[in-house]
């Protein structure tokens, strides 16, 4: 199915005006920082649009200087993502920094007793996969603390809607400007800022062993989900109008089942209910506000 | 007559420093040769104040507002924050401060809570309309944001005298279909709705709207100026702050409305009649005329 695909194509529904989506993702990230009480930003950059992408926005609505990217490989990590990864921040013109995972993800694998001995030979590559995610996160925020920087996510609406992050790890982050993009309006965006076109027309991969993709492993193409998710979850269509658009009912059905079972890594854990006022249910205050900021 | 259109992004819950901006611009306007100054909805306190809300509110004799008052000798403004009601209910408030005064106050009438709003949680709905005279030499009719989404609103201003609609706004930006005009969807759709009242009201239109972030969302100005016909005067840059000075004609009133005589032509009577044929019908005691089988 990905095979007939071409790499990027921008279904018309989904074209936005990437002119206002800088103005207002650029006024975004000025707000975040400037609520917060800081000046700098960090980010993970794999090599991948996504990444990149916010790597453009944030430069362009802060300046280079503020912005460190890590690059955090594991040994498997695919050769090309960091050489991508590595011509975004030399073409920003900003700092850059690699930390290699791979002991940290080897060393927990390797302990007796996690995954059926030395190298974590039983830990299936979804064990591996999610601990890497967290083991990036985990990364971000203790250079959160040395750079004074606040962690930047970079993951889409798409993934998000579908489930297709690690939760508490791909998208843990202090604030997210290209959450509410589908991955299409993610390459019409890169381009639009001038990310190197051979990022955004390459096969989007969670690059978690070699030659994923994240098209093969859904057995979907991005801008057919895309238009999916648009017409579900942005247009309010039903089940029948959605097949009346041509959509597979099969997609629809499954689609759905990726959605609804993706809730619970979209939102804050429920806290049990036990007194007076309990936060985020009836003890409601704007993350920041006078005070927040004073350290 | 010069109207200055105070674009702003308040500071969220930060009433002290509002309040000192709104000062400031109050003097700039004044400089530049202002006779109106309008600031957007909340632009005291910031939009999305949630519990915060009660802990900016200010009652009217409030000394903070008295002093942003005595700030208008030879002016008229339009500012807006939270109002504590003496029985502690809290509104979102337009007040219309003209030559040291607090000419009028409005209450928010309509409150949006649904999809990204949730304001009935946190505020009382107002349950008064009334246009004001003013120093300016005619009506003056405020509103805010949420309530130009009700065609009511800016027809009973008019009939009561309005000849200017002053709307203050907190409007968050959505929608960057690329087939929008100026590529925002909510900026699309006010503009459709203002110009509309402004030919169909035969009165001025004046729309300020702040910019800023407030969490996850983004204001995004393009506060405007409507002449009775219908035509933008003005249109200030979607997203910028700014105080944008606005030279309007009041003759314009006047010509539009001897020339297409709507107002004339309206008949509230009528409309009085057939409210209250609906109200009635809406609560049982009368026939559903429309929907024979509605419960009683």
């Amino acid at each position: 199915m990905t095979g007939q695909t071409p790499p990027f194509e921008l279904p018309p529904e989904l074209a936005i005006d990437t002119d206002v989506a800088r103005r207002v993702i650029g006024g975004f990230i000025r707000g975040q920082l400037q609520q917060a009480g800081f000046e700098r930003v960090v980010l993970g950059l794999s090599g991948g649009v996504d990444s990149a992408l916010v790597a453009y926005l944030v430069a362009e609505a802060v300046g280079p200087q503020a912005l460190l990217c890590v690059l955090m490989p594991y040994r498997t990590s695919s050769p090309d993502s960091r050489t991508d990864a590595e011509a975004v921040a030399a073409d920003i013109r900003c700092a850059s920094e690699s930390v290699d995972i791979s002991p940290i993800v080897d060393g927990y694998f390797d302990s007796a007793g996690v995954a059926g001995g030395a190298g974590g030979v039983d830990a299936s590559a979804l064990r591996r996969g999610n601990f890497m995610a967290r083991a990036r996160m985990a990364v971000l925020y203790d250079r959160s603390v040395t750079w004074r920087g606040l962690v930047v996510g970079t993951g889409n609406k798409t993934e998000s809607l579908i489930g297709y992050t690690t939760i508490f790890g791909d998208n843990a982050c202090a604030f997210n400007p290209v959450g509410d993009l589908y991955k299409s309006q993610v390459r019409q965006l890169a381009l639009a800022v001038g990310v190197p076109e051979s990022i955004v027309r390459k096969a989007p991969s969670a690059d978690l062993w070699p030659g994923q993709t994240d098209e093969m492993e859904g057995g979907f193409s991005y801008p057919l989900l895309d238009r999916l998710l648009f017409w579900r979850v942005d247009k309010r269509r039903s089940t029948e109008e959605l097949v009346e658009l041509g959509f597979d009912l099969g997609l629809v059905e499954r689609v759905d089942r990726m959605v609804a079972g993706a809730e619970f890594k979209r939102q804050v854990p429920p806290i049990a209910k036990l007194g007076p006022r309990t936060a985020g249910v009836d003890y409601l205050y704007p993350r920041r506000r006078p005070g927040s900021t004073a350290r | 007559m010069r109207i200055a259109l105070a674009q702003i992004a308040p500071r969220l819950g930060d009433l002290e420093a509002n309040l000192a901006r709104h000062h400031l611009l109050l003097e700039t306007a004044r400089a530049d040769g202002a006779a109106l100054v309008v600031f957007p909805e909340l632009g005291l306190t910031g939009y999305l104040l949630q519990d915060l809300a009660s802990e900016v509110a200010m009652r009217l004799d409030d000394p903070r507002l008295a002093e942003l008052a005595a700030a208008t000798r030879g002016l008229s403004a339009v500012v807006s924050f939270v109002e504590e009601s003496i029985d502690h209910r809290l509104f979102i408030a337009a007040a219309l401060l003209e030559d040291g005064q607090i000419r009028h106050v409005h209450r928010k009438l309509f409150l949006p809570t649904y999809g990204l709003f949730d304001e009935r949680r946190f505020f009382a709905a107002g349950d008064v309309l009334r246009a004001v005279p003013s120093r300016l030499g005619f009506g003056v009719g405020l509103a805010v944001c949420e309530d130009f989404w009700h065609l009511t609103v800016p027809q009973i201003l008019a009939l009561d005298g309005a000849q200017i609609l002053i709307n203050v706004s907190s409007s968050p930006g959505k929608d960057l279909a690329a087939t929008n005009e100026v590529g925002l969807g909510t900026a699309t759709s006010w503009r459709l709705l203002m110009r509309t009242y402004a030919q169909l009201t035969t009165s001025f239109v004046v729309f300020c709207n702040r910019v800023g972030v407030d969490e996850s969302i983004s204001f995004w100005g393009g506060s405007e100026v409507i002449a009775p016909t219908g035509a933008p005067v003005f249109s200030a840059p979607l997203y910028d702050e700014g105080l944008f000075c606005v030279d309007i004609n009041p003759a314009d009133i006047r010509r539009e409305r001897i020339g297409l005589p709507l107002l004339r032509d309206e008949r509230p009577e009528f409309q009085l009649r057939e409210l209250g044929r609906i109200v009635a019908e809406r609560a049982g005691l009368a026939e559903d005329t429309t929907d024979p089988g509605a419960t009683r």
